[in-house]
């Protein structure tokens, strides 16, 4: 009977650990989406931490290290954008279901490609099954800045449809490019 | 006698003594798991609290950027570190992203079909002397050295682009026989045969006409690699079949041709001659 007792204390235990451990990521996505920096700060934190740590724990790994991973995040970020063409201006996300296999994530995120504007809302479902995870897009909306033209209110409704995020971008990245090299195109006989 | 008695009493004396030890180690052990739990509902109780807290901020003030109380610096840091990581995942979904390295720049084309994400493939490239590919997990079959041949060294967003484009419609049409496969599996004989580009598609269907049924063989040539529809499809019949069939296996070619093939088996009608 003892035994039954144990596995009840033990099955609790489980639970609240997972529960716990569920809140835990949920408050700490909620502190990191809610919060903003602006540049300056950052760049206030950073000679703050050097100051910090300059006298004290000569060639300690702490705040260099901070420094330089930050660094690095910067220049694949900023080298991406250049190479695509796409610059995401400002991205959002929210965790609408968690379970052990299974997570929703809602994402807003807004940009241009080069000179062609657009702002995306979808949900990303992410499963977990015996040896690998799946990405699934559902919910996606799209709204582009020059949504008039027929042309591209077809291709935005039939993305939509098909959550076909991928295809947009790819699309977008091929049409904005295309356009560039018609504008130079046009310079270049003016 | 008197010895057996003694050891039999000495036996009992020793039994209880253990059951006793036992029975402390359980309490103790309850004890222990009793905490732990009160440990635990508290802690998860304080999240809560915190959490609701959060909730009703944000609900109450739609847009007010929020900041905690004096955030360390490295607390700030962490902060844009995390805002960053977030934004590079998301240009995974775009279909090219990448990461540099210290000999140039390690690429990572992803593939989709329609909503749902499927593999993805890596290029490690050199910069100096020039653009060369030093690793990559390009299967044998999509013409890389090809397509490098051609846009490496002069266009490498032309590059990416068109390697994208081979990738991804070998996935897709991937993806639409495995569909095929998985939720028509009863309505197919045998399985679906296919090369390893899945660019050339053969299996076999029963229609029935007049209360007969009928074997149909279909062979979908995949012919532009940078397409997930086929260019040519052929279907063929036994000899013994009714004329009236070679009306519905054009109707089918022309499904085949236009319709992805997970789904042209939803759009067979019972007016043309049904699917068993």
């Amino acid at each position: 009977m003892d035994n039954s007792i144990c596995q009840v204390y033990e099955d609790e235990i489980q639970s609240l650990e997972e529960e716990i451990k569920l809140l835990t990521e949920k408050y700490e996505e909620s502190q990191q989406e809610s919060t903003f920096f602006s540049d300056e700060e950052i760049l206030m934190s950073i000679k703050s931490l050097q100051r910090e740590f300059q006298g004290e724990f000569k060639g300690h790994e702490f705040p260099s290290d901070l420094k330089a991973q930050l660094e690095s995040l910067e220049k694949d970020l900023s080298f991406l954008m250049k190479f695509t063409g796409i610059q995401f201006t400002s991205h959002s996300k929210k965790t609408v279901e968690k379970t052990r296999n299974r997570t929703v994530q809602k994402h807003r995120l807004s940009g241009n490609c080069h000179s062609l504007s657009f702002q995306l809302e979808f949900q990303l479902l992410e499963m977990q099954d015996k040896e690998s995870v799946s990405a699934v897009i559902t919910d996606l909306s799209i709204i582009m800045e020059s949504g008039e033209n027929s042309d591209v209110s077809k291709f935005v409704s039939s993305t939509e449809e098909y959550g076909n995020l991928l295809t947009f971008f790819r699309s977008l990245s091929s049409y904005a490019e295309w356009c560039e090299h018609r504008r130079c195109t046009f310079l270049h006989f003016k | 006698g008197v010895f057996a008695h003694l050891e039999m009493l000495e036996a009992r004396a020793h039994e209880a003594a253990v059951k006793q030890e036992e029975m402390e180690q359980q309490e103790e052990k309850l004890a222990r798991l009793r905490a732990r739990v009160e440990e635990l509902r508290l802690q998860r109780d304080e999240l809560r609290a915190k959490v609701d807290l959060q909730e009703k901020g944000q609900l109450g003030k739609e847009g007010v950027v929020s900041k905690p109380a004096q955030p360390s610096a490295r607390a700030v840091l962490e902060w844009k570190i995390k805002s960053i990581k977030a934004m590079l995942e998301v240009f995974y979904l775009t279909g090219i992203s990448g990461k540099l390295t210290k000999q140039g720049v390690c690429f990572c084309i992803s593939t989709a079909y329609e909503g749902t994400y499927l593999d993805s493939y890596y290029l490690d490239l050199l910069t100096k002397p020039e653009v060369q590919i030093y690793r990559h997990s390009v299967p044998v079959f999509i013409p890389l050295q090809q397509i490098a041949k051609k846009y490496l060294q002069t266009d490498i967003r032309r590059f990416l682009s068109v390697l994208y484009d081979h990738l991804n419609a070998y996935v897709g049409r991937r993806y639409q026989a495995e569909q095929l496969q998985e939720h028509f599996s009863d309505q197919i004989e045998g399985t679906v045969q296919r090369n390893s580009l899945c660019n050339l598609l053969v299996f076999n269907y029963n229609v029935s006409c007049k209360s007969r049924t009928f074997p149909f063989n279909v062979r979908l040539l995949y012919g532009d690699l940078c397409c997930s529809l086929p260019t040519e499809v052929v279907i063929s019949c036994t000899p013994n079949a009714p004329a009236s069939l070679a009306e519905t296996a054009a109707a089918h070619s022309d499904l085949f041709r236009r319709v992805a093939l997970h789904r042209v088996f939803g759009f067979f009608s019972s007016a043309e001659g049904s699917v068993d």
